[in-house]
């Protein structure tokens, strides 16, 4: 039996639930000389905005238990340069491509999904209103329901992709957040962006980033993550991709079964850089082991009692 | 070609108090590694540490499918591979980065290595020296903090290279910072600049001194640096360093920049 992997967002079927993490995978070149990117549910390219943007002075990472922070900040070529230059290699794939974008202005997502219309290569949108360590990086509009709302109906109005609200941890109720992007017309919502967090350098009492706090990702986050997944699934009917320190098949198999019907590799990307297809390999084989015709048959089934 | 390989510890040999040599049997990397390029590997397939660890080649043997780091205890990541035995498997992702412009033939190098920094000088002399680079043409200062870190010295002492020494407690050669010589040497035309190709790598207080002589006489030198890297391979823009051309990946457009264009601080 070859078990059905296969999953849908709105009109978009994807071959299996693995996607990988935006900020985490460049543009897609990367990757590729290491393996066959169409192996992908998906690739989500680092977040786009309307003007190139150099990022955080070094040193933007630094590692903790089991985890790592990053204050990259939002380094990107911008919409021009990413069409021109970085839409032609993702031309090449058969993996769908999710276009994150992140903007400092309700208007300034509105010109960049715009500017995106009719790419043909482009299958989904995913705008980023969670980033932690840009004060204009979205975390304004993810922060709370209403302005969350606000951007993402401008988003939904202005472009004809369907639309995945990536959603931050740091907030006092993430599902409020998730119902009125649901409510916006969101086609799906991603959870979650990293936590913010902050490591400190003894000898010289300096803060190990320069920006002094950074976003938490890897697998030390991923019963936070988990946990919101569930919380969000109990409310919110649209579709939820699960986020937050998942390194392997089971992993994956436990925000599946907190809600989740796709997932995003991120972190781990970096500790293995063939770690996402081996969960599509992982999943299948679980599948197969435990005779699940298919993967959307998992999606939910926690047993709390 | 980048090779997500397993390779297998071939031998561990510590060379003082806190470095040691990994050689590593790893055919496919072996085969493509030039000097400059860095090997990416696990420490362990746990989540302490979680992220690889860079090292750049210190010698890559071909016809024996093997090459070797020169590894320095600092931290909990470097200390479990201190650790490891021969015949143990190891997580490896090589080469990567870009790799030192190789001079034409004979023309003078100058090479500063400054404590571990001296990994991939071994590996772009050894490998001029096969291609039969004449060895007089090379002049190598090799600048450590007492003389114990002058590790595989013979081997340097025996290729025929021109060598100087310094130590910053004066326990061998002469007695103070590398770049000090080095600056000495260049004032006084023992060091030529015209047509010479340079060559550094070490702490960043070195290059950063390095960079500045550079900059300030224009030498045509190439820089090798160090950060910590998350993914090795340019896709998370988490190891940039300065440049006048704004910020670089040092993974995946370095870790070899000119030493003109760099701003360390």
């Amino acid at each position: 039996m070859n078990p059905d992997l296969s999953v849908r967002i709105d009109k978009v079927k994807f071959s299996n639930p693995v996607l990988v993490a935006s900020g985490t995978f460049g543009y897609g070149e990367e990757y590729g000389s290491i393996f066959d990117l169409n192996k992908l549910g998906g690739i989500i390219t680092k977040s786009i905005t309307l003007n190139p943007r150099e990022g955080h002075p070094p040193p933007r990472t630094c590692e903790t238990s089991a985890g790592m922070l990053n204050c990259i900040g939002l380094a990107n070529v911008g919409i021009d340069r990413f069409i021109k230059e970085k839409l032609p290699f993702l031309r090449t794939l058969k993996t769908k491509v999710i276009v994150n974008v992140a903007g400092s202005s309700v208007e300034e997502y509105v010109k960049v999904v715009k500017r995106l219309e009719g790419k043909k290569v482009i299958d989904l949108l995913e705008i980023n209103i969670s980033c932690p360590n840009v004060k204009e990086g979205g975390i304004v509009f993810g922060s709370n329901p209403e302005s969350a709302y606000r951007c993402i109906k401008a988003v939904k109005e202005n472009t004809s992709f369907p639309i995945i609200a990536k959603l931050s941890p740091n907030v006092s109720d993430i599902v409020e957040i998730a119902l009125a992007a649901n409510e916006a017309g969101a086609d799906a919502v991603s959870l979650i962006n990293t936590l913010v967090g902050m490591a400190i350098d003894l000898e010289t009492k300096k803060p190990r980033l320069t920006n002094i706090t950074g976003g938490l990702s890897g697998p030390a986050i991923k019963p936070v993550a988990l946990a919101m997944v569930w919380k969000v699934a109990q409310k919110v009917k649209i579709p939820i991709i699960g986020i937050g320190g998942i390194m392997n098949y089971q992993d994956a198999i436990e925000f599946i079964l907190a809600g989740a019907c796709m997932i995003q590799i991120g972190t781990g990307n970096f500790v293995d850089p063939e770690c996402s297809i081996e969960i599509v390999e992982g999943l299948r084989k679980y599948c197969r082991e435990n005779r699940i015709k298919k993967i959307g048959d998992l999606v939910g089934k926690l047993k709390t009692k | 070609m980048i090779y997500k390989e397993e390779g297998s510890i071939f031998s561990i040999e510590s060379l003082n108090e806190k470095v040691f040599r990994l050689k590593i049997f790893s055919p496919n990397i072996a085969q493509k590694a030039l000097p400059g390029n860095f090997c990416h590997l696990r420490v362990n397939q746990t989540y302490s540490p979680l992220l690889r660890r860079a090292f750049s080649f210190r010698k890559v043997e071909k016809d024996k499918n093997s090459f070797e780091l020169l590894i320095k205890v600092v931290g909990p990541g470097t200390e479990l591979l201190s650790r490891k035995n021969p015949g143990e498997k190891i997580d490896l992702l090589a080469p990567l980065g870009n790799s030192f412009t190789i001079p034409k033939k004979n023309e003078d190098m100058v090479l500063l290595g400054g404590g571990m920094g001296i990994a991939p000088l071994f590996y772009l002399i050894d490998f001029l020296l096969k291609k039969k680079y004449n060895p007089e043409k090379i002049t190598l200062f090799f600048g450590v903090k007492k003389k114990e870190e002058l590790i595989l010295i013979e081997e340097l002492v025996s290729s025929g290279i021109k060598l100087h020494i310094t130590t910053e407690d004066g326990s061998a050669g002469y007695k103070g910072l590398i770049t000090s010589l080095f600056y000495q040497e260049l004032k006084e035309k023992r060091v030529i600049i015209k047509n010479t190709k340079f060559y550094a790598c070490g702490p960043n207080p070195m290059l950063k001194e390095v960079s500045s002589i550079s900059r300030r006489l224009n030498l045509n030198c190439q820089i090798s640096l160090e950060n910590h890297m998350p993914c090795g391979i340019g896709a998370c823009l988490g190891c940039v360093v300065n440049t006048v051309k704004g910020y670089k990946r040092v993974c995946k457009d370095g870790p070899v920049f000119d030493a003109r264009e760099v701003i360390l601080d």
